[in-house]
């Protein structure tokens, strides 16, 4: 029992004082009164100094150039590159031509086939309506360009995820490697990932998937490895006790035993590689995005709405079915599974072969509905009488323009008015008083880093759109949550609206806010609010939910009013909850303002798709050298102390 | 009983933490109670200097009060846990000599654990659990499962060979890590505490399978336990643990009888003695005039069994040893065991009643 307890001197200091907080703050407060009055000396005070910047333009764009000249002859593009990106084309035609062989009918009956035996016969049902629908709208085409280029992506990423993975759940060392890169992969905007492999392989398809793999890959290796270290120890050491080799252990325990993360990594896998898919239509994916993109920027609602409904119905099919895979897990084997897979194999050769007899392998044009007009014709009409002047509440693009000026515009402003020190300061206070000196740190030298690379303006062009956004999704979120934690009705009804909304790519939330506000930064702003809600809405639920019954029930003998035990328990004891919605608030509204840079958006984002545009990829890498640092930034400020306790001693 | 042990122990020791191995080497550190050990080196001693047998065909309980090094002890009978120093040999082979192979191929074939959790693969049906054993020793399909039903018949699972451990109560999981140690036919039994996690009327009726299953088959067996009830009910003989150390090792009898020291008679101090204590413990030698009257009643027989005899024939009971009575017990002497007053000798003190 010989504990003892380090007691700091406590003696004759305020009660404040004693509050670690504080103490940060202080030490924060001496080292700038030093450090500010000699940056100011030396360079103005204001936004980021010149002499800070370095030019990064002349020398990426010689890099840029020389990679082009060379794409063809330096060995490392022959014999590498190339090559890589060969079998991605190759792979990706392929999958493509096998698609489209097989036909309308084959697809959507092996679709339906592989969702009935998975998750059952709604599901089947609701992938073969899904898949008719794609057709129906005139997109059968773009989705399975899509789908092929899907398929190779998410091959390759479990592949390359379940390899780092097993080395990062095997080896301690490995871990420490992987885990803090991984970690940061998974916040950085899928909009940075875009010019590094266009700088690489050029625009086009082996582009596309790399950029989607290696957005996709990370979840699958984070889940793989949480996975392996995560197994029962008990089991694994009575498996030991039975003699068994280290590699029995493996394949018998180790991994069967991980089989529930390993669903969910794919499942993640699969969803983060179509929303990436989505959006390296920029970068030459083709297929649906491409139509998207194409629709978007000619301001053709109607046409974004009919590309934009596959890859949400898309999205849909792939999240249940796999999810209803992962559910299925531990229940117990149906008898004749085996042969209830031949009968549907069956059935699916008989509507293939029939569907390639009748010569009806491409969707038939006839049984196209034609969307766009009609949505176009609502556009209008919106456009006509709602934008502006309605009675009392005004219109949607009377709201946008007031968002603009009286909060966006004074935002952006004031945050470039700020002394460039003081920002700093800013990010380095908040950074350190909910996390450590470590990750304080990290935040100050990425904004830092922000400044050298010659992009302060922009950045907090950006900056402003994310806080607005974010502040508005909390506040709304927050309201939200705290309702659905409260009411169980409430919490069903959100439930499914939830789910779909999380599973939808960023890319088609652009759709709906252009046909309400038109282009600018307001939609931008709008569209990441819709992005980023469902998960800040579900964390808080959750986090409020998960508080200690106990407590609450401890709270209420005691006479506490619901509004007391709300405000006295359930949000400090939800505490870390609240502020891993804040992070992933932060994180979620990053990603869509930047790429609202298509819908003019400005700022970084339109750095980026004006540097793919016209070929300036010194341009666009520097934006997302700047959206990469921003994002880091953003995440390491509100980071809690210790994201993950360590085990043990 | 002069056979040879299965599993010799000789100055065991387990020690974690930084530079383990120098302590059981140096007397001034070994001589430190834990709590200074761990002040002056970070280190804990989870078993110190330990030596027991386990004879062939005993039930040999290892009990203790958590943390008191017993759950270590048994791991390093099969070097799941690597002892620190010391010796163990099992059939005379010294277990900690052996290559990966080899022990590889004693855990396989010669001695089977059971754990408190159970330790089940959640995926596989009970029938594939209880063959997991017999498939990593590279046993094909068919064979393993057969052996395995019957297996599982032996514990009493028939019927629920399709199951998955998730559906299963306490009971019958235990049952199934039961039957997986079975499978392989092992020559020792090692159990961790096996029914702590069970509520106590199943634990009664697991108990009564071991009993059951150590009287149709007699393999030897290692049970570790913190219950002192579980500890009397099963063991032949027992090492009663504290700290690391085993601080009396004896049969239920001696334990409760006479206890080594103030910690195990504080231990024993509410076991009811008269279902413990045989009456060649309570006996006085017979008077000469005794002969020929009274009940007679068998040397092992409990105290309370003579209660009964003694209270029915309303006079003293001869002990009878092979048809020659060897002591007397009277009413007096039954009730000064039942109260706790009649002093009993410490062991090696009194007459010998078994060979030591």
């Amino acid at each position: 029992m010989a504990t003892i307890t380090a007691s700091p001197p406590r003696v004759g200091l305020p009660a404040f004082l004693k509050h670690r907080a504080v103490h940060k703050l202080l030490l924060l407060a001496v080292a700038a009164a030093i450090l500010v009055p000699l940056a100011n000396a030396r360079w103005a005070s204001g936004s980021w100094p010149s002499a800070l910047t370095l030019d990064f333009s002349q020398p990426l764009a010689k890099a840029s150039d020389w990679i082009i000249d060379n794409r063809d002859s330096h060995p490392l593009f022959l014999y590498f590159f190339g090559h890589v990106s060969n079998i991605v084309v190759i792979a990706v035609r392929a999958v493509y031509l096998t698609l489209l062989a097989v036909g309308w009918a084959g697809v959507t009956a092996i679709g339906a086939l592989v969702a009935w035996r998975v998750a059952g016969v709604k599901l089947a049902l609701g992938t073969a309506v899904a898949f008719l629908a794609c057709g129906l709208l005139g997109m059968w085409v773009p989705t399975m360009q899509t789908l092929a280029l899907m398929v190779v992506a998410v091959i390759a990423s479990v592949a390359v995820g379940a390899v780092l993975g097993l080395a990062a759940g095997l080896s301690d060392r490995m871990d420490r490697v992987l885990r803090p890169v991984l970690d940061t992969m998974q916040v950085l905007p899928a909009f940075a990932y875009l010019l590094p492999v266009v700088l690489v392989f050029g625009i086009g398809v082996p582009a596309a998937v790399l950029a989607t793999v290696i957005y996709a890959a990370p979840p699958m290796a984070r889940l793989t490895s949480l996975g392996l270290r995560g197994a029962d120890q008990g089991v694994l050491e009575a498996v030991e006790s039975l003699g068994s080799t280290a590699r029995q252990r493996l394949l018998t325990a180790r991994i069967p035993l991980a089989r529930k993360e390993l669903l969910l990594g794919l499942n993640q896998t699969i969803m983060m590689a179509l929303s990436m898919a989505v959006i390296a239509a920029v970068i030459g994916a083709g297929g649906l995005g491409d139509r998207v993109y194409q629709a978007l920027a000619s301001v053709d609602v109607g046409a974004a709405l009919a590309a934009g409904i596959p890859i949400v119905l898309l999205a849909v099919v792939l999240d249940r079915v796999t999810g209803a895979a992962g559910e299925k897990l531990g229940a117990e084997p149906e008898p004749h599974s085996g042969r209830g897979w031949l009968y549907a194999l069956a059935g699916v050769v008989v509507v293939a072969v029939a569907g390639r007899l009748a010569g009806r392998l491409d969707w038939p044009d006839a049984w196209i509905v034609n969307i766009a007009e009609p949505v176009n014709r609502a556009v209008d009409w919106m456009t006509a009488h709602l934008y502006s002047g309605v009675p009392v509440i005004g219109g949607t693009a009377d709201w946008a323009g007031h968002f603009t000026t009286w909060v966006l515009d004074p935002m952006r402003d004031g945050l470039q008015a700020l002394p460039w020190w003081g920002l700093l300061l800013i990010v380095a206070a908040l950074a350190w008083v909910i996390g450590t000196w470590r990750t304080a740190l990290t935040a100050v030298l990425a904004m830092a880093a922000i400044g050298v690379l010659g992009v302060w303006k922009p950045s907090l062009d950006t900056l402003s759109q994310v806080l607005a956004a974010v502040a508005v999704t909390l506040v709304v979120g927050f309201a939200v949550g705290i309702a659905a934690a409260r009411s169980d009705r409430l919490e069903r009804a959100l439930r499914p609206v939830l789910d779909v909304f999380q599973t939808m790519p960023q890319f088609v939330y652009l759709i709906p806010v252009v046909a309400l506000f038109g282009v600018g930064r307001a939609p931008a702003v709008a569209a990441a609010i819709v992005y980023a809600l469902p998960a800040v809405v579900r964390i808080t639920t959750q986090g409020l939910r998960q508080v200690d019954p106990a407590a609450l029930e401890a709270a209420g003998s005691l006479g506490a009013t619901s509004w007391q035990q709300l405000r006295q328990v359930q949000l400090p004891l939800a505490r870390p909850a609240l502020l891993l919605a804040v992070n992933q608030g932060l994180v979620l509204v990053l990603a869509v303002v930047v790429i609202g840079g298509l819908v003019g958006g400005g700022a970084l984002g339109y750095d980026v798709v004006f540097g793919l545009a016209q070929g300036d990829l010194a341009t666009g890498l520097v934006a997302g050298g700047a959206i990469v640092c921003l994002g880091l930034m953003l995440d390491r400020v509100t980071q809690p102390t210790e994201r993950r306790a360590k085990k043990g001693a | 009983m002069d056979t040879a042990p299965v599993f010799s122990v000789e100055n065991l020791w387990k020690v974690f933490g930084p530079k383990a191995d120098r302590v059981p080497a140096d007397p001034e550190l070994t001589a430190l109670d834990p709590a200074e050990l761990r002040s002056r080196t970070g280190c804990t001693a989870a078993v110190r200097d330990v030596s027991f047998d386990v004879r062939k065909g005993e039930v040999f309980v290892v009990m203790g009060l958590s943390g008191s090094g017993k759950s270590t002890l048994v791991r390093c009978l099969t070097r799941l846990i690597e002892p620190t120093a010391g010796t163990i040999a099992i059939d005379g082979e010294d277990v900690r000599a052996m290559d990966r192979s080899r022990l590889r191929e004693l855990r396989r074939h010669r001695a089977a654990m059971v754990f408190q959790h159970f330790g089940l693969l959640p995926h596989r049906s009970v029938l594939d659990n209880v063959a997991y054993g017999l498939e990593i020793q590279g046993m094909g399909k068919a064979e393993r499962r057969e052996r395995a039903a019957e297996v599982v018949a032996k514990v009493g699972l028939e019927g629920m060979e399709h199951r998955r451990p998730g559906q299963l109560s306490g009971g019958q999981q235990q049952r199934v890590g039961l039957a997986r140690a079975l499978a392989a036919d092992p020559e020792v039994l090692l159990f961790d505490e096996p029914f702590s996690a069970l509520d106590p009327l199943i634990r009664r009726d697991m108990q009564e399978e071991v009993i059951r299953l150590h009287h149709e088959e007699g393999r030897t067996m290692v049970f570790i336990t913190h219950d002192l009830q579980e500890a009397l009910k099963l063991g032949d003989r027992i090492a009663l643990m504290r700290d690391g150390r085993v601080v009396q090792l004896g049969t239920p009898e001696e334990i409760v009888g006479a206890p080594a020291d103030d910690y195990v008679r504080e231990f024993v101090r509410d076991v009811p003695r008269e279902q413990v204590l045989t009456v060649r413990t309570a006996m006085r030698r017979p008077s000469a005039d005794q002969d020929g009257s009274g009940p007679a009643v068998r040397p092992d027989a409990t105290v309370s069994e003579a209660i009964e005899a003694v209270a029915r024939a309303g006079a003293p009971a001869r002990v009878v040893d092979k048809g020659r009575c060897v002591g007397v017990v009277d009413s007096d002497t039954l009730l000064g065991v039942v109260a706790g007053t009649e002093q009993l000798a410490p062991p090696g003190t009194r007459q010998p009643k078994e060979a030591v």
